[in-house]
């Protein structure tokens, strides 16, 4: 009987496995017959088989699709055809034999002939002025040093060593960040537009409320009249800072209103989390995390709902009415009640027509809170802040 | 698992995979449906956290969608997936350098020690315990452990996945199962009688 005269722990995964050839599988075996060892080994590594087996496959969240459309939305889908070799292209034209070439051929002249008279026809293009403040940011493909110009649907890109100024007409200006990635998707009279990528900007608008717009991949800011802050991450997530005024977050009918101080965040798939006040404890922000981004049932949605009623200040009723249309019944109601007790609902606004989410009486709730998310009680601050943009 | 994906590949042949590298929405569509379950749950056990599995997944379906087009097929297309997948796992793992600790076999002892009248809750708590014993092995051991116990992977399977040779697959899956053995030798006895 040929045995192994050395140890077959080595082999031992491959044997429980069946991956071994039928002659070693046999050596393993008559070897584990007589080495007490290995023995021991392979009772181990059948406990760590069995543990592993327990592994069950997880399905994916429903809301994924959605989530990878809207980032997909940023990318061209051209740009997802073409393989990112140049050379296969023309490969795979070849390979169609000379008659492909040639009506290849035909066809790029076609295009290129389209394209000059196009170029020497074409009515001054619509742009936004852009200012380098660092570095040599990227626009459309040539880099600029000290100004240039953005046209609809150009890239202006920066990298690790650049920063840039884009001046939105008359009504405000956008500061990229290194390496950002930002386009221009409109700029009339009635409307600027830029989608951001990637990276971060700084926008300061000095204009009547939806005129200027950023595009996320999880949400679009409407800006209100305000100076924010917009961050997205490479997953698609946005992170919103309004320092003044008011910003709007919406994706698909999902609103959040963010205010001065205030922060929040957007997910593909989910678009915005609620908002919350920079001096939010983190156990708060983090409960709110969960109640937004994850799916813990009702359950578990009631558990950390504790951690945001027990936190919440006067000016937390901003996260707590947001949250009135995200979470239903007994949840509704605890929210209900802990705002009467911070801010008493006015008049013509009762718990059942919150318990319904009746937009009337949600709106004239909002409008009695608001003074006090802007951390103050002198209810001719909305005048004030509208008359900052009028002038 | 074995049935599942007799009915992934039956779904998604050529044709769809052609489609895909056409840019046919739809065709990708079909082919996220097919596989989102495997990828996610790859990306579940590798990160023990849904946000990150979440974001794993869809880096690894966008990252399909905009390279199918280099697919030549010189490969199987469930391979070219999951090298995707352990590529976006490693990155993020690189990213966030955030692990699951496991480190409470007392926990565990007690529990069997308690647990007689709980079989339901002990086989739950063997299963989280698992998943957290798993999420603590170093990615390198990580990887073959999910293709092999997820997905179903043959040892060759698991060799083109991760570019390495069947030798190295089975040495890394020898010591992630001794790891396992050990973190979770408290078991033994509820395994042995369940």
């Amino acid at each position: 009987m040929k045995m192994f005269k050395k140890h077959v722990s080595k082999h031992l995964s491959a044997y429980c496995h069946g991956e071994l050839s039928p002659e070693r599988s046999r050596s393993v075996a008559e070897h584990l017959l007589s080495c007490e060892r290995c023995r021991r080994e392979y009772d181990q590594i059948k406990l760590g088989v069995s543990l592993a087996k327990r592994l069950a496959p997880v399905p994916a969240p429903d809301s994924m699709w959605d989530g990878i459309t809207v980032l997909l939305r940023g990318r061209s889908v051209d740009a997802a055809r073409r393989p990112e070799h140049s050379w296969f292209g023309l490969a795979h034209i070849m390979a169609g034999g000379w008659p492909r070439f040639v009506a290849a051929s035909a066809v790029l002249i076609l295009i290129i002939g389209i394209a000059t008279t196009w170029y020497y026809t074409r009515q001054p293009r619509v742009a936004l002025e852009v200012e380098g403040l660092e570095g040599a940011p990227i626009v459309g493909s040539a880099p600029i040093s000290k100004s240039g110009r953005l046209a609809v649907g150009e890239w202006l890109v920066t990298d690790s060593d650049s920063r840039a100024r884009i001046n939105v007409s008359s009504i405000g200006r956008v500061e990229i960040d290194p390496n950002t990635r930002v386009r221009l998707v409109e700029t009339r009279a009635t409307e600027h537009r830029l989608a951001l990528a990637a990276g971060r900007l700084h926008a300061q608008i000095w204009a009547p409320p939806r005129l200027f717009f950023v595009e996320t991949p999880s949400a679009v800011a409407v800006d209100l009249g305000c100076a924010y802050t917009l961050e997205v991450d490479n997953f698609g997530r946005s992170y919103l800072h309004v320092t003044s005024g008011w910003v709007m977050l919406e994706l698909r009918g999902r609103e959040s209103i963010v205010p001065a101080g205030a922060l929040c965040e957007t997910r593909p798939g989910i678009g915005p989390g609620t908002p919350f006040f920079e001096d939010a404890p983190e156990g708060f922000r983090k409960a709110l995390a969960k109640i937004d981004f994850e799916t813990g049932g009702q359950e578990a949605t009631a558990e950390v709902l504790n951690v945001i009623l027990a936190g919440a200040r006067k000016r937390d009723t901003l996260t707590l009415w947001h949250l009135l249309s995200r979470v239903n019944g007994a949840d509704r109601a605890r929210l209900y009640d802990r705002m009467a007790e911070l801010v008493p609902p006015p008049e013509g606004v009762n718990k059942d027509g919150v318990m319904r989410l009746d937009q009337l009486m949600l709106d004239l709730w909002k409008e009695k809170l608001e003074p006090a998310w802007f951390d103050t009680e002198d209810p001719s601050w909305r005048k004030a802040w509208r008359k900052g943009w009028e002038d | 698992m074995e049935r599942c994906r007799v009915i992934q590949e039956r779904d998604i042949d050529g044709n769809v995979i052609e489609a895909c590298q056409q840019g046919d929405m739809s065709a990708f569509q079909m082919l996220f449906e097919a596989y989102k379950d495997k990828v996610y749950s790859i990306a579940f056990y590798f990160s023990r956290d849904e946000a990150s599995a979440r974001d794993i997944t869809q880096q690894v379906f966008l990252k399909l969608f905009t390279s199918i087009g280099q697919f030549r097929r010189d490969c199987e297309f469930t391979t070219w997936l999951y090298r995707l997948v352990a590529n976006a796992c490693t990155d993020e793992h690189r990213r966030r350098r955030r692990f699951v600790s496991f480190d409470d076999e007392a926990g565990v002892m007690n529990m069997i020690e308690r647990g007689s009248q709980e079989e339901n809750y002990i086989r739950r708590q063997i299963n989280d315990s698992v998943r957290a014993a798993i999420a603590d092995l170093k990615p390198k051991l990580r990887l073959p452990i999910l293709l092999k116990y997820v997905e179903g992977l043959s040892y060759d399977e698991i060799a083109n996945v991760l570019g390495c040779s069947k030798g190295t697959v089975a040495s890394r899956l020898n010591r992630g199962h001794k790891l396992l053995a050990r973190k979770l030798a408290p078991y033994r006895g509820a395994l042995d009688s369940g």
